[in-house]
């Protein structure tokens, strides 16, 4: 076994770096406190910034260059996103198009599709969102009811998308829905449709942070057109699941590199008190179960670096980040006290850590991308070949 | 990067089941582990010996095996899967100490150790909680030990013990007429636990500093090579319970097809791969990385002594009534889970060196 970086990774690292000192003009969770920063102008900030990373050739890491990507490795992709949060730079803002349908339409789009969508994806002149899932269909997505049906040579699109974030900044969504009825997985279809047209509405959906993030997407008879269908008619469910895996190893080493920061603010903010046996108790369970994420991510890039393909190890990842967030927000309010509890821009509020938002933003990671209830479900059933009833 | 291991270690890894399978299955240890007064049947020490285990992270210019410290994580994790009885991870600990030490006794104790000669074990707790005191007070001056230590790992039959003394390092061989000797009975009925009254002529084998480094080193070996155990008893105790999942039938069908209980496995899963992470990790460390040691020993002991807790404490739960029984084999892995978690380097020093190696 071996877990060290090569030389060239050491290299591109030490080039991020840089890269990220000379261009972040202040870190992320400092525009997140400006009160003169409202949710449309933080969105302006990760549009520029994205622009910055495309320019300087960073983003689609593992994507072909003709596609205007850099052919780079799992393991360089995995720095990136490491390097990233390391500098608190502002997240990309086309992020789901990037992460999901960027490799959807060079694995499984046509030509034209990829000339059309990708090189705007890239530089956030079209930002996309995902109308995957719907108030009868979460965690059981194939129960997705949104109707696609035939009118001349395309298709009119019906039904509700919800939980779908970035929808109120989104120029376009891509859409599962059904153009079969009687068949469960096969008759799902994968659309790409712009959000301004009639027949769509938009609204926002206020989160319990008070934010919206996220949005629901109306549609009632909106024109979904044929050429823009990605893979063939009843290909819908396949391409998903696929799309899901293109992004493994790429965070396994961003979450505890985020952790490092996050940790290093209740260091601080306990300072005189890491004389109490409880504060190091608590503090020191922190930091072993971080080392353990950045073991288990080492792990799954390692793995894919060496060309095979992680087992059950992404669902262990994604238990693992999302419930670790969760414990982490709240020893923090515990051992920091009352400013924890203030709202970044709060008179008082700890100046570089907003654990407010964090305690309730973490309880949507164990949701989002399969619940923690899914991720138990797929361990039990395929890597360790329980009985399905 | 790869997390597989080499050709090397996979060789050994399988060598290893093998010889454990063949020699040293669990229904052949039972009786050793309840009724053996040794604890250990000392011929199958001998061969283990002779296939370079004790000392396999050692050079081969003291007689190790030079595989390092992910030979020694492969040794004990196979070990830890089949709930190996007696000494080994004392053996360990001992040749460590040994290796450390300076000295024509201590090369010549280490030569013993590592060829099967002889059993040796370290003595260093002073009091009821198991731990040193501090300073200590068993003497090693003048050529000879004398103290008491406590909760000394099959030290009635040991033929040398490695003792921590206020001067140093001491190496104690047998004594004619034996070891002043009390018997202590623990939860986990494998172990054999004594108390010994010391005052034997003893060769004091490190000093000062040296001795102090030794020391650390040994105790950072045996949280490590603890942590390599717990992962290969978990993931033992997850396999019988998966299998106990398959096969045992409720309300007409098997129970691992309820979801409570599918949810269960799954908690186990992650603690039992994430603990494989953190150990193998701290191993290739330990290898090539020595600066990030301190932290992922300290990690890896830590979390695996938690996880092995929680796998092997929810083992016995999944299997009901009969896994409360002494004819179920979960019970062992729990038994051994406590006594590692305990002896060899408590999750609250470990916490603490996590703690240090950032600096707090």
């Amino acid at each position: 076994m071996d877990l060290a970086f090569s030389a060239s990774h050491r290299r591109f690292r030490s080039e991020l770096r840089e890269w990220f000192a000379a261009h972040i003009d202040r870190p992320w969770r400092h525009e997140l406190a400006d009160p003169n920063r409202d949710a449309d102008a933080l969105v302006a900030v990760r549009r520029d910034f994205q622009r910055k990373l495309h320019a300087a050739g960073y983003l689609g890491m593992d994507w072909p260059e003709e596609w205007g990507g850099r052919g780079a490795t799992v393991v360089e992709k995995a720095i990136f996103s490491e390097e990233m949060q390391r500098a608190d730079a502002p997240p990309i803002a086309n992020f789901l198009g990037l992460a999901l349908l960027g490799p959807a339409l060079i694995h499984h789009g046509t030509e034209e599709q990829r000339r059309r969508f990708i090189p705007k994806m890239l530089s956030a002149d079209e930002i996309w969102c995902q109308g995957f899932s719907e108030p009868g269909a979460g965690s059981d997505l194939a129960g997705l009811r949104t109707r696609a049906e035939p009118d001349g040579e395309h298709f009119r699109i019906t039904g509700q998308k919800v939980w779908t974030t970035f929808g109120p900044w989104a120029d376009w969504i891509f859409v599962l829905a059904r153009t079969d009825p009687g068949d469960r997985y096969g008759g799902i279809t994968f659309f790409l449709m712009p959000l301004d047209q009639p027949g769509v509405e938009v609204r926002p959906l206020k989160q319990i942070t008070g934010d919206a993030e996220f949005g629901e997407v109306f549609f009632d008879g909106a024109l979904a057109r044929s050429e823009h269908i990605v893979g063939k008619i009843g290909e819908g469910w396949k391409i998903a699941m696929t799309v899901l895996s293109y992004e493994r190893g790429s965070t396994s080493l961003a979450d505890p590199a985020k952790n490092d920061r996050y940790l290093d603010d209740l260091i601080a903010g306990v300072g005189g008190r890491l004389g109490n046996r409880d504060v190091r108790t608590k503090l020191a369970w922190l930091l072993v179960e971080n080392e353990v994420m950045r073991a288990n991510g080492l792990r799954t890039l390692a793995t894919l670096a060496s060309g095979q393909v992680p087992g059950p190890e992404s669902s262990i990842e994604k238990l693992f980040w999302s419930e670790y967030a969760q414990r982490q927000a709240d020893v923090a309010l515990e051992l920091l006290g009352a400013e924890a509890h203030l709202v970044a821009g709060s008179p008082g509020a700890r100046p570089e850590m907003d654990w407010a938002h964090e305690l309730l933003y973490s309880r949507a990671g164990t949701i989002y991308s399969g619940s923690s209830e899914i991720q138990r479900n797929i361990i039990a059933k395929r890597a360790l070949r329980l009985p399905v009833r | 990067m790869r997390f597989e291991l080499d050709e090397e270690h996979a060789l050994l890894k399988q060598s290893v089941r093998d010889f454990l399978a063949k020699e040293a299955a669990l229904d052949q240890m039972r009786p050793v582990m309840e009724e053996n007064p040794e604890g250990y049947p000392p011929a199958l020490y001998r061969q283990i010996a002779e296939l370079g285990y004790p000392g396999v992270w050692l050079p081969e210019s003291r007689g190790g095996a030079e595989m390092g410290h992910v030979g020694l994580a492969v040794v004990l994790h196979e070990m830890g899967r089949s709930a190996l009885p007696g000494p080994f991870l004392d053996l360990v600990i001992a040749a460590e100490l040994l290796y450390q030490a300076s000295g024509d006794d201590a090369a010549h104790a280490l030569a013993g150790l590592l060829a099967g000669d002889t059993i040796a074990v370290v003595a260093h707790a002073e009091n009821a909680a198991g731990r040193s005191s501090d300073p200590l007070h068993t003497r090693g001056s003048g050529g000879r030990v004398l103290g008491r230590k406590r909760f000394v790992p099959f030290g009635a039959s040991a033929d040398g013990l490695v003792v921590t003394t206020r001067e140093g390092i001491a190496w104690v061989a047998r004594p004619a007429d034996g070891w002043n000797a009390t018997a202590l009975r623990s939860l986990d009925h494998a172990q054999r636990l004594v108390d010994l009254d010391l005052d034997h002529a003893a060769a004091l084998v490190a000093e000062g500093d040296a001795a102090r480094r030794a020391w650390a080193r040994a105790q950072q070996l045996g949280a490590f090579g603890a942590a390599a155990w717990l992962l290969g008893g978990m993931e033992r105790a997850l396999e019988i319970t998966l299998d106990y999942l398959k096969e045992r039938q409720a309300f007409g069908v098997p129970i691992g097809s309820f979801q409570a209980l599918q949810h269960r496995a799954a908690d186990m899963m992650l603690r039992t791969e994430s603990s494989r992470a953190a150990v193998y990790r701290a191993a290739w460390a330990l290898d090539a990385a020595p600066d990030e040691a301190p932290l992922l020993v300290a990690t890896a002991k830590a979390y695996a002594g938690e996880a092995a807790r929680y796998v092997c404490g929810q083992a016995i739960q999944l299997h009901g009534g009969v896994g409360f029984t002494w004819e179920y084999d979960p019970h062992l892995f729990f038994k051994r889970t406590k006594t590692l978690e305990q002896f060899y380097g408590v999750t609250g020093d470990q916490l603490e060196a996590v703690l240090q190696a950032r600096g707090l």
